[in-house]
């Protein structure tokens, strides 16, 4: 009879990377490298009481570089001392900058944390005088002030934005390289001088009071760079074979980008959005010189001071009281979880959309 | 005196910046006929189809003298629309193209909402298109999935459904094969020989064999030594491929060079 060959599927085998193998007596070189310098750093610091930050570089780097050479040499010979060294400077760099950073976000959570409590999101901060107990007051009304300034300098900002993205990417106009140009200035401009720009224009000159719209145009020249620049590079992704399809099919050009190339680039529009506004939400200077601020809750953009987190956050850091500090790290906190909210969902847009790779299914 | 043919160009001349690219093509489509264009990569071919339904005036740079007529009408004409010339001479291009966003229903049907018309029943013309470019039924039950769970020739098909829903007079094919394997191609050169009943076919190709299985007519383009690419042979199938009258035709039909 014939035989039968078996075609089922066998499990994984554990050592299917056969790649992936390291010598024993190499992995012990290696985590004895890797543990050496930092004991000896460890020692040194102790003994010698000198401080961290010095230790770090005079110290352990040094011994860090030279074992990671060494572990590279005894591994791989001559051509694994370069490996070795770069892996322990990039290892090194992206520790450090990632401790400075979750150092940052761990001291807003901390300090912060303890200025917030469910009335801290909603009550507003009228009668609460800065070494008022934590029990009474809160960032209400800045929350609002945000919403209301940075939701008018959104809606403003984007359609400007997309039409230059879109000048830029779809036509064939003259002035194309120097808008561009401009573009990448202006995301340079310190945020101060776009708040004294609406500050001269419109309150010294007399115009207006302070007013909320009048830090809603100082934060347009902040968020315009980050939204055309980012939806010019959603714009160039979507192939041009598809804006030739449309137009081949009769489509007029207007028809053929909105109803092809803005829906193919949709995921990056939305992301170019949340990008713009989460640039500008923790603005300080320009609103501070255009919206002043207020401890009520002011829900007219166009009259009366308005406070948002970041003018609410400095000011009392500027009051220098125990419990006014605790307020601006709870504003802080707040800031920050926006923040993050804004770009977990530039990443669930991103995400979401159909994936331009085509699904083979047979 | 070209009136007698659905499209044909007279002396067509084109440009990119200074460069002088294609010279004097001066060619004649008659209805219900397929001609296949063939040359060496970098002759014109792709840029003289291009210059058939206007698509071409949208590289940068380009530029164009001579004439395209259209039924007796030259479409570059101040007066006529290009979006017009569009509507009435569809294209299918190298690469599948289908519309990401859109199912393939939708995607049948956008040539009508891209040029702003109606159709009374658009569940017909979705099958009627689908069953004209042959793949009705491998779709059929199908029509609400994105254009992109298509293989690459089911989607090359549904870009010719997609142009075919347009009820175009002349079909403009720009390598339409080349990006796909043999069986997708048979099929595709089986739905040129049943659409050429109905319309004009013009097709850009680099495969030999499929210029002498669908086309009733070929010409030849070369573009030699620096100079512009122009026409070195044209006429029926049948002739240029077995007794070529110019050497260069009868050397690149034979695969000798290109």
């Amino acid at each position: 009879m014939e035989k039968l060959i078996d075609l089922s599927p066998v499990e994984r085998p554990a050592n299917a990377q056969p790649w992936a193998k390291i010598q024993p007596r190499l992995k012990g070189v290696i985590a004895l490298s890797s543990v050496l310098p930092a004991v000896i750093a460890l020692a040194f610091l102790l003994i010698s009481g000198n401080e961290f930050m010095g230790v770090l570089f005079t110290v352990f780097l040094p011994l860090q570089i030279l074992a990671g050479g060494f572990a590279g040499f005894y591994g791989f010979g001559r051509r694994g001392i370069l490996d070795g060294l770069l892996l322990v400077v990039t290892y090194f760099f992206a520790t450090f900058v990632l401790v400075l950073l979750v150092s940052v976000l761990w001291s807003v959570i901390e300090n912060g944390g303890k200025a917030i409590s469910p009335h801290f999101f909603y009550q507003n901060n009228v009668y609460v005088d800065p070494t008022a107990p934590l029990e009474i007051g809160g960032v209400g009304h800045a929350i609002i002030g945000s919403f209301l300034i940075v939701g008018l300098a959104t809606v403003i900002t984007v359609p400007l934005g997309i039409a230059t993205a879109v000048y830029i990417t779809e036509t064939q106009g003259k002035s194309r390289g120097l808008i561009r140009s401009l573009l990448q200035a202006m995301s340079g401009l310190p945020s101060v001088v776009a708040g004294l720009f609406i500050y001269a224009l419109l309150i010294a000159s007399g115009i207006t009071q302070y007013a909320g719209f009048a830090g809603s145009l100082a934060l347009i020249p902040l968020m315009l760079p980050t939204v055309s620049r980012v939806a010019e590079e959603a714009l160039r992704l979507v192939p041009k074979e598809l804006r030739n399809g449309a137009l081949a099919l009769g489509a007029p050009a207007w028809r053929a980008f909105l109803q092809v190339t803005l829906p193919a680039a949709s995921s990056g529009i939305v992301t170019a959005v949340l990008l713009g506004v989460a640039r500008v939400i923790g603005e300080t200077a320009p609103l501070i010189l255009t919206t002043f601020s207020a401890n009520n809750t002011n829900l007219n953009i166009f009259e009366g001071g308005m406070s948002t987190l970041p003018t609410y956050l400095y000011n009392y850091v500027t009051m220098g009281f125990d419990t006014s500090l605790q307020r601006a790290w709870g504003a802080a906190l707040v800031i920050l979880i926006l923040v993050g909210v804004l770009f977990a969902a530039a990443r669930f847009a991103t995400r979401s959309t159909p994936a331009p790779k085509a699904k083979k299914r047979k | 005196m070209s009136a007698q043919f659905h499209l044909s160009s007279e002396n067509v001349n084109v440009w990119f910046g200074e460069r002088h690219v294609l010279k004097d093509v001066s060619l004649q489509f008659p209805t219900n006929q397929v001609t296949a264009l063939i040359g060496p990569s970098g002759c014109g071919k792709s840029t003289f189809i291009r210059t058939l339904n206007r698509m071409h005036e949208l590289i940068p740079g380009a530029g164009f003298g001579g004439k395209v007529l259209l039924d007796g009408q030259d479409i570059y004409e101040e007066s006529v629309d290009p979006v017009n010339v569009r509507i009435k001479i569809g294209m299918v291009f190298q690469k599948p193209n289908p519309f990401p966003t859109m199912s393939i229903k939708e995607n049948v049907l956008s040539g009508l909402k891209l040029s702003g018309r109606k159709n009374d029943n658009p569940a017909e013309l979705v099958e009627t298109s689908l069953r004209r470019a042959s793949i009705w039924n491998e779709v059929k039950d199908r029509l609400n999935e994105p254009a992109l769970s298509l293989s690459g020739g089911q989607q090359q098909r549904l870009c010719i459904a997609r142009g075919l829903a347009m009820d175009p007079e002349v079909l403009l094919m720009d390598e339409p094969c080349s990006a796909l394997d043999p069986g997708s191609t048979r099929r595709i050169e089986e739905t040129i020989l049943e659409l050429k009943d109905s319309m004009t076919i013009v097709i850009v190709t680099h495969n030999m064999q499929q210029a002498q299985r669908v086309a009733d007519q070929t010409a030849f383009f070369l573009s030699e030594d620096g100079n512009p690419g122009h026409v070195v042979e044209f006429g029926p199938t049948d002739d240029v491929f077995n007794k070529p009258i110019d050497s260069r035709t009868n050397d690149y039909v034979n695969g000798h060079f290109g």
